[in-house]
């Protein structure tokens, strides 16, 4: 019988959606991105933020920086939901509920804030308010600074949800 | 007699006036203090359109301000 391990995370790499191979978002994004001044920035994410999640630059304890903004028709809001998206009185910034996607998904962050845009593919089960799903989904993590001279740094992702399965 | 009965109508808010969320005064300086102001500019020219979060209505105010929070956390060193 097949078998195929629970989590499944593989960095694919940005040449691949330079071949044209990622979800037409991420490369409309990865394009867009890549192709702006430094100075112009912002106003090249714009059309993307409602897809988008925003978080920090700080990975305390290897872990993902936490989130600190959900776009509103993110793949992170359609997983997680909106009282995980919108904390009535926020006392940390987000992290995923999932302890063990939240640990495996630190590499791609890592990667993006050494300074490459991180693309990868992630094959999960994640256990979101006692439920169990199982997700597939690709992702694209890029680390950028809100303008050319700033000293500030945070992470722009945007993450395709290609199967989502209740399993039992 | 008249007067106190005046000035409890002052103080009187008809139950269609929508509270305005009370905005941690602090909000503002603790994201200032954290260097973080160009976050706050971002987020609010970016998704909420204005450039001031007075000009915000109460419900996006409140979502705005609930953001910031985040952002600080996000950011604590």
């Amino acid at each position: 019988m097949l078998t195929r391990p629970d989590t499944h995370f593989s960095e694919l790499g940005i040449k691949a959606i330079e071949k044209g191979l990622a979800d037409p978002a991420v490369s409309a994004f990865y394009d867009s991105i890549m192709s702006t001044d430094a100075d112009q920035i912002q106003q090249s994410m714009k059309p993307f933020l409602p897809r988008l999640s925003l978080c920090s630059d700080k990975m305390p304890g290897n872990a993902p920086p936490p989130i600190f903004y959900v776009g509103k028709e993110s793949g992170q809001r359609h997983l997680f939901g909106e009282d995980w998206a919108n904390p009535a009185t926020p006392t940390f910034g987000l992290r995923t509920p999932d302890p063990d996607l939240e640990h495996a998904s630190a590499d791609g962050y890592r990667k993006a804030l050494e300074g490459t845009p991180y693309y990868g593919y992630a094959h999960t089960k994640i256990q979101v308010n006692g439920e169990l799903f199982e997700v597939a989904f690709e992702r694209l993590i890029v680390a950028v600074r809100p303008s050319l001279k700033s000293d500030l740094r945070f992470c722009a992702y945007l993450g395709v949800i290609q199967d989502l399965q209740r399993t039992f | 007699m008249h007067y106190e009965f005046l000035k409890r109508l002052d103080s009187y808010v008809p139950e269609h006036v929508q509270p305005v969320p009370a905005a941690p005064a602090n909000l503002k300086e603790a994201i200032d203090a954290a260097n973080l102001t160009e976050m706050w500019d971002m987020i609010l020219t970016l998704d909420y359109s204005v450039s001031d979060a007075e000009d915000l209505s109460p419900e996006k105010r409140d979502e705005f301000l609930n953001v910031m929070s985040l952002l600080l956390k996000a950011f604590d060193r």
